[in-house]
């Protein structure tokens, strides 16, 4: 008897144990719960506000809105777990465009080359950010601060501040207008980037040292890690990410500007920060970036649907993010 | 709650939300007079119709010609002059300092320097005050923001030096004493281009969007009036509905909620081309299809003109010949001669049609091969 009661016991124990568990967690605020309660608030406030806010197409609206932020915020979820700070990724967005259209204009019209010199140039930037923050150990705060210029400075630079305008049909289609399996380029784009964020921080050994070199840098360095390579890869994959970025914004707009984006590096650290992400690193999730980015993403939205001015508009999004930062706040 | 369970359900319903996507109605209602049945040769005024910041009646740029002893007596001087842009990344700032300095070179006069404010108030502040310590003769510029800039605008004059504005005037400066003239483009008469074209592709009783700069700016608030002006004057039955923009790369965000949140709007004028084209870029990724007029010319504007697509037609500036007129500004005041408070500079209606050909004159270059491909393609509508 007693052997076929105790494990129903031990299991409604834990069942219980849950349940109240959870329940705290989320009257503490715990992360990452609130944050998608957060999310729905918002969406049932603007469903109930405005008649436009809940159809498909403005939810597309929405994603293809966010894609920017939230492909970049995908590598900068790993730089700030890691510790660091990539304040260059607006500037490498912006290089890595025109290096993909003037790659197209003057090497090759094909959207291959045009990617591969977009993805390259970020990867690169990246890499130099990696390498001056872990070799010179400059804080990459101050590393990323100049790159954020030198990059901008460059863009500018390689067309005289002219834009670089983009004719290839196949690179508008890939990254910019078509649609896979129905679902928006941009928006599939920035799938893929999160997958890939999520096997590698949350289902790989580089994810669990990136948590480890950003959590305790002497013990992971004194556990066998590399931590100069495993911090300059979170650098290299973050400028990637910001030479996909540029891609399907420079797809999108048939052309690529040296101007572009500028400061969009703090709506990437906002995402990051607003999705459970401690900027003192060890703790972050890739699906609270991308729903960080989407509760930005739907305040913009909501309140341009609502007709809200837009002086008025950064007043409110600047109060529903400080304030969704503190409920969400353990 | 597992963490591959914690990871993949949210993510699953947003792979859901997202796979039910259907590609968006494109809203096409555009009647066949659209552009066609506006005559060219009527369209867009023929004099200035805009008054200055001021109210002042505009000025004709032939009035600052020099005579050939004026153009001796320059010469003799060797004169200085520094150059102050809110930005120059773009073609309308380039093409005038283009059009600056070409014609002050013809007459002998330096250029010190060309300073880039990038848009912000205490850059250009900056810039103006290193200028002014490099003792120039006179400066041309651009106030970013005319409230915050103006008492360093003030310091110009009192140093002695000309000062010669492009387009607005900083809050509280007097002509003649703290600037010799202000040129801008006849915005008024832009917007009133834009308006005839767009009100020709409105079904009766439509609406139209505008996509307007939400900062209180004399040229872009001059062209937002001429389309209101133009459609309550000559088509009273259209309706007009306004989004306005703080931040410029925002533009197609807001734009593409903007027109979400409006279904009933059938055209769009945008306040300059870049927010045009964002307005595109978004109405391109929604399926949304309606006319869009603009202001200004550039290079990627001119190619979707080109192409016959949503964007119609545009109210260029002459930013070449504006740069120009303030050159022909700037050394007048410098010979002590009187200069008129405001020279307005002709507007330019730029359609499919005459397209490459408005190219060149507000270029003064021949088109792009880009742009002579595009209107290949789009051959015989695009000439």
């Amino acid at each position: 008897m007693t052997e076929l009661t105790a494990p129903n016991v031990v299991a409604a124990s834990t069942r219980s144990d849950r349940r109240r568990k959870l329940l705290q967690n989320l009257l503490r605020g715990e992360r990452p719960y609130m944050l998608y309660i957060a999310f729905v608030v918002l969406l049932v406030v603007f469903s109930l506000s405005s008649p436009w806010f809940l159809s498909v197409d403005n939810f597309l609206n929405i994603g293809r809105q966010t894609t920017l932020v939230s492909i970049i915020a995908v590598g900068m979820t790993f730089v700030i777990i890691a510790r660091q700070i990539d304040l260059s990724v607006a500037s490498t967005l912006a290089l890595s465009g025109m290096a993909a259209a003037l790659a197209m204009s003057q090497i090759s019209n094909s959207w291959i080359v045009g990617a591969a010199a977009g993805l390259g140039t970020g990867a690169l930037v990246g890499l130099l950010n990696g390498i001056l923050t872990t070799q010179l150990s400059i804080p990459s705060f101050l590393v990323t601060l100049g790159s954020l210029s030198m990059a901008r400075g460059l863009a500018m630079m390689v067309t005289n501040t002219k834009p670089v305008i983009i004719t290839n049909e196949t690179y508008f289609a890939i990254f910019g207008e078509g649609t896979f399996l129905g679902i928006p380029v941009p928006i599939a784009w920035t799938l893929v980037a999160m997958i890939v964020g999520i096997l590698l921080l949350h289902y790989n050994v580089f994810g669990r040292r990136i948590y480890a070199v950003g959590g305790n840098p002497t013990a992971a360095l004194y556990s066998g890690i590399n931590t100069k390579w495993v911090t300059t890869a979170a650098f290299v994959l973050t400028g990637a990410l910001a030479g996909l970025a540029a891609l399907v914004l420079s797809a999108r707009s048939h052309a690529a500007r040296p101007d572009v984006v500028q400061g969009m590096e703090l709506d990437v650290i906002a995402a990051v920060i607003l999705g459970g992400c401690s900027l003192f690193g060890g703790r972050g999730y890739i699906l609270g970036t991308l729903f960080g980015s989407l509760i930005i993403g739907t305040l913009n939205n909501g309140l341009v649907l609502l007709g809200v001015s837009s002086p008025m508009q950064l007043v409110i999004k600047g109060a529903i993010i400080v304030a969704a930062v503190a409920f969400t706040k353990r | 709650m597992k963490p591959i369970l914690r990871q993949t359900l949210p993510l699953t319903a947003l792979i859901a939300a997202t796979a039910i996507s259907i590609a968006p109605a494109a809203r096409a209602e555009v009647p066949a007079t659209c552009v066609k049945g506006v005559d060219l040769a009527t369209l867009g005024p023929k004099s200035i119709v805009g008054q200055g910041p001021h109210g002042e009646k505009a000025a004709s740029p032939e009035v600052l010609a020099l005579s050939d002893a004026d153009a001796a007596k320059v010469k003799e001087k060797h004169f200085k002059v520094g150059i102050s842009m809110q930005t120059v990344n773009l073609d309308w700032a380039q093409l005038q300092i283009q059009g600056i300095t070409d014609t002050l070179k013809k007459y002998g006069v330096t250029v010190t320097g060309v300073a880039s404010a990038e848009y912000q108030v205490d850059k250009q502040i900056a810039d103006i005050e290193n200028t002014i310590q490099q003792h120039p003769d006179g400066i041309i510029s651009i106030p970013v923001d005319f409230t915050a800039t103006a008492p360093t605008y003030k310091k110009v004059a009192k140093a002695g030096i000309k000062l010669v504005l492009m387009d607005s005037i900083p809050t509280g400066l007097k002509h003649p004493e703290e600037y010799a003239s202000m040129i801008s483009a006849d915005n008024l008469g832009n917007g009133q281009i834009a308006a005839q074209i767009l009100a020709s592709c409105m079904p009766q009783g439509g609406t139209i969007g505008l996509v307007n700069f939400g900062v209180d700016y004399f040229s872009t608030n001059e062209r937002t009036k001429g389309v209101r002006d133009w459609m309550q004057k000559n088509r009273p039955d259209i309706k007009m509905k306004q989004v306005d923009f703080t931040d410029p790369p925002k533009v197609s965000q807001i734009a593409g909620d903007f027109l979400t949140g409006n279904p009933d709007v059938k055209g769009v004028f945008a306040v300059w081309d870049q927010p045009a084209l964002d307005t595109l870029s978004s109405m391109r990724a929604q399926g949304i299809d309606v006319p869009v007029t603009t202001v200004d010319l550039g290079l990627q504007s001119a190619i979707e003109i080109a192409k016959g697509g949503p964007l119609k037609a545009t109210g260029s500036q002459r930013p070449y010949d504006q740069g120009v007129a303030e050159a022909m500004a700037m050394m007048n005041a410098l010979l002590g001669k009187e200069t008129p408070a405001w020279v307005g500079v002709q507007s330019l209606p730029v359609t499919q049609s005459n397209v490459l050909e408005s190219y060149k004159t507000v270029f003064k270059k021949e088109p792009p091969p880009e742009l002579t491909d595009a209107c290949n393609k789009a051959k015989p509508a695009c000439n």
